[in-house]
Order: structure tokens, then sequence, then C-alpha cells
């Protein structure tokens, strides 16, 4: 081999273990941050009937984006897609649709469900549900969501006061939902003890951290570009 | 079909429409809306203006009603600062408990730390802490309710640092006054936000002049600290002097005039907020109104079935000549009004414990409340004396005494209609330590929460006789103490002349050890009446009998039954 070619082998070989080295030690830590694409139409909910989902609702108003929200729906209600079957609220049961028709006809099936996690007591009793109620109406629609690669982005906005000690009513939604999301968008004050982070890493699900709930509209608007 | 189950059949409707008949509200039973459930069926605030009270203090209430809080009660003494330091805001939440083991609540809300820390000042005052901050040493005091806003303001995200438990603590270490500490709450919450564990809610801020009503909402989920916006809402509104008011978790607070800083006081952007939200069009030509648009409550006491009695019950109670309807809307009832007689302070103790009996929201009408009238059994009306309650306060400023005997809080733990009143001096500089533990679920004999809930418990079998013999109870020791306070503070007042630490020592060993007999006096009471009502009849210690007659069912309950039977007796009898 020339010198000349054996410089160049050098390089190219220096040059794979510096790839190989990024993708090591940053590829993780970038994919956490990526913010990937969803599609609409899209779907709120909460997983724990905590005021949370509103928040989320909030911010997708602000972000111009339409949507369907429910804040117990069943898998009936989220198979019969875009204007949940003209439901009406009720006691314990409400519904809000936003979702532009013209783009996405009454019937579309949701692309996109987003659940807010948040455990209120206060709430869930509010519509007849307990944790493990509310535990198994929240793995039901899981389930659904993987089975029709429906995009699930999970998010925590409740910060750490909320958060409870390990296995609170709190804690169990997040077991419910994190795992299982597409994606997690938490706010920093939420994953102070790098609770999320250990669940992405593990099912090496991106996630974005955001100071405060105000981040979220841009975070949708590119997640729904 | 069978005649058997056509005779079933017939008797079940037959039972139905006479259970229809009888009991109009079973068919009225309120369809609940989505405002109601947004509703809160918390605290009450009971206010009472100096030129109102029968000896010109300024009183005020607060029913903590919640169901599963944190009751423990501590006192936060008073503290010099150097210059430099810090004080920490922390998340409090008011529902938020720990088991025993891990701890006292007021040390445990210190893992939810916000981050924020605003500079000392150089002296914080001395205060009585429950669920809020309630009297400090300067006879400033608060009691809470929580009133709701729309929606779209709720904030819970952690962005905000204040909620309301800390900023009536704030208010407690830093003033002297209800002006003061509107202010000083209002430009807090305006600065570092306000929401995260709370909404709307409303103080009863008071001292021994002034009681005003502070309500104070969040601004929605997407503020930050850097949007150089203001992250709260507030108004206030002063209860005139000879006036008497009112909170049953609902906004209080109608139109507003700014001008008259003597009655009113609000955030700057308490007008233009509200139109930016939509929530107020200046062109509908309908003046502002601080409650409509930012806390509506629609709703009556009759048209919820007396859910919301509260607001109607109160003015009855105390202006009956006005002869307000209960039909008509709680946000039409007036801010304030002027009683037709003068209250005192156990006036206001007795209302915390109506049950609005003898009026269309009576909880023991019909059946409900069985043989013995428990009005505990099935509540269709929501009365100021609910089984919810931790405790009660009723705060009492007193202009012509020195600041620490001039405030009392007067607290009862439980159910106020079997509990007692018990003096908290503003300058005592401990509170008893039967008061500073137990939590629901662990059965406590040191804790003083217990010993009423252990008499509240044997009153619910035989309630109308136990009532009575509690009663007894109370006139012992609740009566005669209100009765009596102006000894007490004679005798701390020659004391405080002397020495200021004589007069606030001998009030602090006073309020102990007649809180201490008191919660003595209660467990007894609570192992007598179940001796008396044991096996649902009348013994007799004194006399070692048993009155198999006493106590007496009453012949409608009787008749109840006999009636039942027949409805329900089977085809082949």
């Amino acid at each position: 081999m020339e010198k000349g070619e054996e410089g160049k082998m050098k390089k190219m070989t220096t040059s794979f273990f510096v790839v190989v080295f990024l993708c090591l030690f940053f590829v993780p830590a970038s994919a956490q941050k990526a913010i990937p694409k969803a599609k609409l139409p899209v779907l709120t909910t909460s997983a724990g009937q905590s005021n949370d989902v509103m928040t989320v609702n909030i911010v997708l108003e602000e972000a111009g984006i339409g949507f369907d929200y429910c804040d117990v729906p069943d898998v009936d209600l989220l198979k019969a897609g875009v204007g949940l079957a003209d439901k009406e609220s009720g006691p314990g049961f409400h519904v809000e649709v936003y979702t532009d028709f013209s783009k996405f006809p009454k019937g579309t099936p949701y692309q996109t469900v987003i659940f807010a996690i948040g455990a209120s007591l206060k709430g869930m009793g509010a519509s007849g549900l307990t944790v493990d109620t509310e535990a198994a109406r929240l793995k039901r629609l899981i389930d659904y969501c993987k089975q029709n690669k429906i995009f699930i982005i999970a998010v925590h906005v409740g910060g750490m006061a909320l958060r409870g000690a390990p296995g609170s009513d709190n804690e169990r939604m997040i077991d419910a939902v994190a795992p299982f999301a597409d994606y997690l968008i938490v706010t920093k004050e939420s994953n102070k003890d790098g609770r999320f982070t250990t669940i992405a890493k593990a099912k090496n699900t991106p996630l974005t951290e955001v100071d405060y709930a105000l981040d979220l509209v841009e975070i949708m608007k590119q997640v729904f570009k | 079909m069978n005649p058997r189950k056509l005779r079933a059949c017939f008797l079940l409707l037959a039972l139905i429409g006479l259970l229809a008949a009888f009991f109009p509200s079973w068919r009225d039973r309120p369809v609940t809306s989505l405002d109601e459930e947004g509703f809160a069926q918390g605290c009450t605030v009971i206010m009472v203006g100096k030129g109102a009270s029968t000896d010109g203090s300024t009183i005020a209430t607060h029913t903590c009603d919640c169901g599963t809080c944190d009751w423990t009660w501590r006192h936060v003494p008073a503290a010099d600062h150097k210059p430099g330091e810090m004080r920490r805001i922390y998340h409090i939440n008011q529902y938020k408990t720990w088991p025993p083991e891990e701890g006292l609540k007021w040390d445990l809300y210190k893992r939810d730390f916000t981050g924020l820390e605003i500079p000392e000042v150089p002296h914080t005052y001395a205060y009585h802490h429950g669920m809020f901050g309630y009297m400090n040493d300067q006879q400033l005091a608060i009691g809470e309710s929580t009133i709701g806003c729309v929606r779209k303001l709720h904030n819970p995200t952690p962005t905000p640092a204040f909620d309301i438990t800390m900023l009536t603590l704030i208010a407690m270490e830093r003033c002297r006054t209800a002006r003061e500490a509107i202010q000083l709450m209002g430009s807090l919450a305006e600065k570092y936000g306000y929401g995260y564990n709370d909404h709307g809610e409303m103080l009863a801020v008071h001292d021994p002049n002034e009681v005003w009503v502070f309500e104070i909402v969040p601004v929605g989920p997407l503020w930050t600290p850097q949007s150089g916006k203001p992250g709260a809402v507030w108004c206030a509104q002063r209860v005139p002097d000879d006036h008497v008011s009112v909170c049953p978790n609902e906004s209080r607070i109608g139109e507003i005039d700014l001008s008259n800083k003597d009655y009113f006081m609000a955030s700057e952007h308490v007008v233009s907020f509200a139109i930016e939200q939509g929530l107020y069009d200046p062109g509908s030509g309908k003046p502002f109104s601080w409650k409509r648009a930012y806390s509506p409550a629609e709703g009556s006491a009759t048209s919820t079935n007396g859910r919301r009695a509260r607001m109607w019950r109160f003015f009855n109670i105390v202006a009956p000549s006005l002869k307000l309807s209960p039909e008509t809307p709680n946000m039409d009832y007036p801010f304030s009004v002027k009683p037709d007689r003068k209250i005192s302070v156990q006036d206001v103790m007795n209302m915390t414990r109506d049950r609005a009996q003898g009026t269309p929201f009576d909880r023991v009408k019909g059946m409900r409340g069985g043989p013995f009238g428990n009005p505990n059994y099935y509540a269709t009306t929501r009365t100021i004396c609910t089984p919810s309650v931790e405790y009660t306060t009723v705060t009492q400023c007193r202009g012509w005494l020195p600041a620490p005997i001039g405030g009392i809080v007067w607290l009862c733990f439980g159910l106020q209609d079997t509990s007692c009143y018990m003096p908290l001096y503003a300058g005592i500089t401990d509170v008893p330590d039967s008061f500073k533990i137990g939590d629901h679920w662990i059965f406590n004999r040191e804790s003083a929460r217990w010993a009423f809930d252990y008499v509240d418990f044997h009153t619910q079998v035989v309630y109308s006789y136990a009532l009575e013999e509690v009663k007894k109870a109370q006139a012992e020791w609740e009566a005669k103490t209100v009765a009596g306070i102006g000894e007490i503070d004679k005798q701390a007042l020659e004391r405080y002349n002397r020495s200021v630490e004589e007069g606030i020592g001998y009030l602090t060993g006073y309020c102990l050890t007649h809180a201490d007999r008191v919660v003595k006096a209660w467990w007894k009471l609570g192992d007598d009446l179940l001796v008396k009502f044991n096996k649902i009849s009348y013994y007799d210690p004194e006399k070692r009998t048993r009155d198999r007659n006493k106590p007496v069912y009453p012949d409608w309950w009787k008749k109840a039954i006999q009636i039942y039977d027949i409805l329900l007796e089977p085809p082949e009898k």
C-alpha cells in the first residue's frame, strides 16, 4: 500500500471511529431532542382526569391546530373518528370538536392521540372513575392505537409537586401511558428526577423537555407541520 | 304474565309512585350541568364588619371543608432576619397529605420548592398556621373559600410560583392590615404567577377595623414570568362596617368602582384582561362585573335543589326582613347586607352549625334523617355545617385591645354541631400538642381532632337524643368560655401592661390548658354517649337503669315501616 493510500485509510479509519463515537455518545441525546412528525387529525384526552388536558387544548388552539377532545373516551369513540360520533357533553363526560371537517370529514380515523398525564381524584370521581378503571381504560386505548398505528404523544406538564411518591395515582398514570408513547413532552420541572428520561431511553422514545407550557405551542406546530 | 310477577310489578310501581309523591326531591334530583360539576363544594366564609357585631369586633369564618385533608395546626414564631436572607417559596397543595410516620405537612411541603426565593423582610410576625395562615400577632386574620374561575384561565403548570396557601403565609409574616395583605398578595401573584394547585380563590382578609373580600384567579397555562405580563388577576372589595357578607364557594364581587379606594382594589389589568380573553364586551352596554367575567356561577338554591343553598340561607338567617327568595340567582344576591340585628361571635359559631333546619332545604325533611333526625344520613342540601369539615375557624379582631390579646382564633375540630370552639389568642406562642398531630386514617387518642370525631361518631345512631347531651357540653365548655372571655382579656391585659412577656405567657397557659380540658371533656363525652345509647337504648349511669322506651321512635317512622312492609309483603301471604 502506498503512503498516500495508507494515510487515506488512516484518515478513513479515524473518521469511522469518530462517527461511531459520535453515534454512541451523542445520537441518543440528540434523539431525545428530535421532534418527530405526526399526522392530523388529532384527539386529545386525559390520563388521570387532571386539568392538564386543558393546557394541551389551549396549546393546540394557540398553535392553530384543530383537534377533538374527550376527557374519557373509550375505544368505541376513538374508532368513531373525527367528530366523536356527534356525542354531546353530559355529567362526567366532556366532548369538544374543533377539527376542520373540510379537511377531515366526520368519521376520519384519528392519526394521533395526545394524552395529558395527570391524576386528579376529584376529576376521576366526577367522571365516575377510579385509578384502576382509568388505568384499564388507558390500556384499551393504547392497545387500539398500537394495533392501528395511531401516533401517541404523552404530555406531562404538572411538575414534580404533583408527581407524588412511587405508586401514587399520578405515577400510575405515567406508567399506563409514557412507556407506550411515540413521543414524550414534559416540563423540566416534571422530569427533575429523570423519570421520563429513563422511560425514553428504555423505549428509545423521542423526549422533549420544555421550560414552560408556552413552549409546547412551537413544538406542536413542528410536530403537525 | 304470571300473576305473582304481575302483582310484584304493580307493588313495585306503587312503591316508586309513593316515593315520588312523598318526596318531591327524588323527582327533582338535580341534573348536573357542566357548570355544576365545576362548582366547588368546599369552604364557607362568613364575614361581619365591626359595626355589625355586638362588641365592635370584626369576624370571619373558614369552615375547612375537605374530608381527606390535613387538619393539623402549628404556631410559627416571629423572627428577625439579616440583610440578604431569602424566603423560599413552596408549592403547597391544600389537599395533599402525608402518612404521619413521614412527618408533619408543614415540614414536608418543603420538598416542593418552586425554585423561587424572595428577599426576606427584617422582621416576620408570628402566626397560627392550619391549612392556611389564619391570624398573626398583629391581628391580621384570613378565611378562605374556593370560588373557581373560567376554565381556560386555570394554570395547573408549575410555572406560577404562588398558590393560595403560600400567599396567606407570606401575608401573615409581613402584614399588619388587611389592605397591606391584599396589596402584597396581589403584587406577588402578579409578579411570580398564581395558580398551580389552585385556581379561583376567595379570601376574607380582616383586621380590627376592616373586612375585605379578596378574589384572585390565574391567567391561563401559557403565562411565563418573562412575558412581562401579570401572572394573576385579582380584585378586592371591602365589606361596609355595618354589614355582613358570605362566600359559599361563589365569587361575590360584582361591579367595581376603582376610584373608590376605600372600598375597592384590583390589579391594573382587571378589566383589560377580561376584554382580551373575551370574557367581557365593553360594547355590550353592561358595566364590567368581576364575577360575571371571571367566575360566573349560574343557579340558585332552588334551581340546584339546595346544592347552592348556603347563599340564600346565610341572608335568610342574618336579614330575614329582606325576604330574599331562594329562587333568586345566587349571582344576583347583594354583596353584603346590614343584618336585622347585630351579630355576636357566638351567633357566628352557631351559624357554622346550620343545617337549614325548618327551611325547604332542611336536611332531615321527610325521611331523610331517619327516626332520630340525623342530618348526615341523606344529604340532599349543602348546608354550612357539612360532614366533610376538617375544622372551623372563627377569627375575631378586637381593636380596643393590644393585638396579641385582641385577636382570637376560635377553633373547633370536626363537625361543628358536635364540636366545641376553643380560643387561641393571637399572641400565644404555641398551640396544644394534640392540635399538631393526627390524620384521617389512623385513630389516635393523642390527636384532638379524634376526640371530636369520637363524639360525633357516637351521635350518629340516635342523633336527636345524643345531640342534646352534646349541647349540654357545649354550654359548659363553649358558651361559658365565650361569655367569660372578657375576664380572661382583663387578666391578660393587667399582666401585659406590667410586662408583655407576662401577658403573653398568661394567655398561652390559658389557651393550652383550656384546650386540654376541652379535649379531655370530649373524650369523656364520647365514652358517656357510648354507654348511654349502647344497644340503641337509654342507659342511665347514675340510676344504673336501662329505659327500653327510650329513645322513642316517632309515629311517622313506625307508619313508614308498616307501609313499606305492606308494599313488599310476599304475594303468597
